[in-house]
């Protein structure tokens, strides 16, 4: 897994690659926690270069989305593909996420 | 241990590659050089002063000698000239003539003889050849004529200072007609002066005997046998502490039967009156070193030779004593330097020995004293720490490895526990005929989350709930085991699957600061009908298979897994299953089951597995899908569980 995060306006976005599993997601966390931590509010996941990912990867994220509600800040998730896409329905974290198409689509709904 | 020379105690090394040895070795090896080349150096450099020194010594020897001989030859020859002249200026009858000859030979001590030999032809006092000599004797003078021996106008003595008109002194001889000694004979014309003409009128003689110059050349006494010799102006030996050679050899006869071009060339520098100091051969072969100079007035050579032997004997000797005692040194220091050299490295040797215990795990190993202040001392104490440091580190890794151990037998007791709680009897309901149970669970090495149940509402409502925890080890393993009971708790036959999940989300989600979420399927079958209420929180779509092997999915829940946040309504579906069908339930340890290609088993080839075990018993379709699994993943490591449950409905 690799991670790499860029500033966009107000948002950050975390550009997610590899697979997200039990053994990966630590690394996913602490970089995810840590831009909260330093104050950012609004994070955009780009999972376009995920190729798996697994129960653990969708804890982080939900974690992520939690803490920053608690801030009133917003965890926009963008760019899910195939498999990932079908994790994110049969979980049902589809349902509760706002799934975007690209990454713009999401900065867009950020402002 | 292969047996060698080596001494058993060098800890392994072999003697010669020991630090003492060799330190000793190259020391000694060096030490000997620079010795033995000063020592070389010293010897060569003396021995050139020493020849230097004994040139002179030789040259002031031959020319003291020299003198000697020559004041004896040089009073004769003046005698003889003296005789000349008087017989020239004075008138003399036969009687003077006769006391004069006696006079002279008495009144000099040198003179062994004395003779004037008249020319027969211009003589007028004398009648035919007359030649009168006295010789001396023990008692005084014995008297004969020449003339009456022999013909004496015919010998050299007499022939060539005629000839030449000047005083001659013979070549060496044995006098057989006078005195029968060895003896050498100065010869001096005279004159007769009649009308301004000058007529040679004879030869007046003196012989000198030989023995008093040869004693002075044999008085000559160089180191122990170095000695003098007296050679004659042809090479002839008049001098030589061989007497057999004395009259009998000459240089040249030497060189000639030695076949020495060398001694010839010597002998004629000495026949022309040259002087020199060179490297000579005795007789006898000893190397020796030889002066020689001519003696002016007889034109002999004067040598001294002195064996080499001896003169460098001194030298030879101090060289020998220096040596001794140089090499002596030498062994002492080697002696010291090994000393030394130990008690280097002899530390250095306890302490690899002690190092070699160490190595071999014995931390007890007794380190050598380190009482030194030197780098060996430093190095001890250095390893000291570092033993020290390395048995607290191997202490604290048993234990840790202990407490992993405890840990991990710990852990494998959590896991026996939560699979303990999972109903494990099957068939579960041996009674029922219409409908049959079966469950399978493999769990991954690690603690996991997986786990299914099922359990009688009533007579004709069969619970059946599987589900998978976000994440693995105990705290998933809690989760499991609280979720389970959550839901055996709230199960109820006059509550729906969706109500259960609903509470059951509730409960999770609250204060579930660590996100933890589990997805839950969980339906109730009507054993009766055949006819399945069901709920889906986020879990992967069970199939439905009937007994022609036509396999399908049920819809995807779309639903959020339960525990990841509060308020989340489920929504209850329903589903009628014919006589013969099945349901199938897992969690995604089966369909995301790796082969070493990082390949997933995928829905694709369940759904082909299972159409394939159409028919069997839901046992050996499970166990066929089992193995299914095993042989893609062929032997790469499962990281997730895997959990299966089938229920048949039979009707």
């Amino acid at each position: 897994m690799n991670i790499q995060t860029r500033q966009a306006g107000r948002a950050t976005v975390i550009a997610v690659f590899g697979k997200v599993d039990a053994m990966t997601a630590p690394a996913f966390e602490t970089s995810v926690s840590d831009l909260i931590a330093e104050g950012q509010l609004c994070l955009a996941i780009d999972l376009g270069g995920v190729e798996y990912i697994s129960s653990a990867g969708l804890r982080v994220i939900l974690a992520a989305a939690k803490a920053l509600k608690a801030k009133d800040g917003m965890l926009l998730l963008a760019n899910a593909r195939g498999p990932v896409q079908e994790v994110f329905e049969i979980s049902g974290f589809g349902s509760v996420f706002n799934l975007y198409d690209s990454v713009e689509a999401a900065l867009e709904t950020a402002g | 241990m292969p047996k060698t020379n080596d001494r058993p105690d060098c800890g392994g090394i072999k003697w010669r590659h020991r630090l003492s040895v060799r330190l000793g070795v190259v020391f000694s090896v060096f030490s000997v050089l620079i010795f033995g080349m000063t020592l070389g150096y010293n010897y060569y450099q003396a021995r050139n002063m020493i020849t230097a020194k004994m040139e002179i010594q030789a040259r002031n020897l031959v020319s003291a000698t020299a003198g000697r001989v020559e004041t004896v030859v040089a009073s004769v020859t003046a005698l003889t000239e003296s005789m000349a002249l008087s017989l020239e200026l004075f008138p003399f009858n036969n009687t003077h003539l006769l006391d004069f000859i006696k006079i002279s030979v008495l009144s000099h001590p040198d003179v062994f003889g004395s003779a004037v030999a008249f020319e027969p032809s211009v003589n007028g006092r004398f009648q035919g050849p007359y030649a009168p000599y006295y010789y001396r004797t023990r008692s005084g003078t014995e008297f004969i004529n020449l003339a009456d021996n022999f013909d004496y106008m015919c010998r050299d003595w007499f022939q060539i200072p005629k000839e030449l008109g000047k005083t001659e002194w013979s070549e060496p001889y044995y006098d057989e007609g006078g005195g029968n000694i060895l003896m050498a004979t100065c010869s001096v014309p005279f004159y007769e002066v009649q009308n301004n003409q000058k007529r040679f009128s004879g030869i007046v003689t003196a012989d000198i005997s030989l023995k008093r110059l040869t004693d002075i050349v044999s008085s000559i006494k160089v180191l122990k046998t170095g000695y003098g010799f007296l050679l004659s102006r042809n090479g002839t030996f008049l001098a030589h502490p061989r007497q057999d050679i004395i009259m009998n050899e000459s240089l040249f006869s030497l060189a000639e039967a030695r076949g020495s071009r060398e001694l010839r060339d010597i002998g004629r520098r000495m026949a022309a009156g040259e002087s020199g100091f060179i490297p000579f051969q005795t007789f006898a072969g000893v190397q020796s070193w030889m002066y020689y100079a001519p003696l002016q007035h007889v034109g002999w050579t004067l040598g001294v030779v002195f064996p080499e032997d001896e003169l460098f004997s001194d030298i030879r000797t101090l060289t020998m004593t220096m040596a001794a005692m140089g090499f002596g040194g030498v062994l002492l220091l080697m002696i010291v330097v090994v000393f030394i050299a130990k008690s280097v490295t002899n530390p250095i040797r306890a302490l690899a020995a002690a190092s070699d215990k160490i190595a071999g795990g014995d931390f007890e190993a007794r380190l050598p004293e380190s009482r030194s202040k030197d780098e060996v001392g430093l190095l001890t104490r250095d390893f000291q720490v570092m033993r020290d440091s390395l048995k607290d580190h191997i202490q604290l890794l048993t234990e840790t490895t202990a407490a992993r151990e405890r840990m991990e037998s710990e852990l494998q007791i959590a896991h026996d526990i939560q699979m303990s709680i999972l109903p494990k009897t099957f068939p579960p309901f041996p009674t029922r005929d219409e409908f049959d149970l079966f469950a399978l669970i493999i769990p991954a090495r690690e603690v996991g989350g997986d786990f299914y149940d099922f359990f009688q509402l009533n007579d004709n409502l069969l619970c059946f709930v599987i589900g998978d925890v976000s994440g693995k080890g105990v705290p998933a393993a809690l989760f499991m085991a609280v979720t389970k009971t959550l839901i055996k708790s709230f199960a109820k036959e006059d509550v729906t699957p969706e109500e259960i999940l609903s509470h059951v989300n509730e409960e999770l989600a609250a204060e579930n600061d660590a996100c933890m979420f589990v997805t839950l399927f969980c339906g109730f079958l009507n054993t009766s009908n055949g006819e399945i209420h069901y709920a889906n929180a986020g879990h992967n779509p069970p199939l439905v298979v009937n007994k022609n092997g036509t396999v399908k999915w049920l819809p995807r829940a779309k639903s959020l897994v339960a525990g990841a946040m509060p308020g989340i309504r489920y929504e209850g579906e329903h589903l009628k299953l014919l006589p013969g069908d099945s349901l199938f339930l897992y969690t995604d340890g089966v369909t995301e089951a790796m082969n070493h290609d990082d390949d997933l088993f995928s829905e694709k080839r369940l759904e082909k597995d299972l159409a394939f075990s159409a028919g069997l018993e839901i046992k050996d379709t499970l166990h066929n899908v089992m193995g299914s699994i095993q042989q893609f993943s062929d032997g790469a490591p499962q990281t997730d569980d895997i959990t299966m449950m089938m229920i048949r409905y039979s009707g």
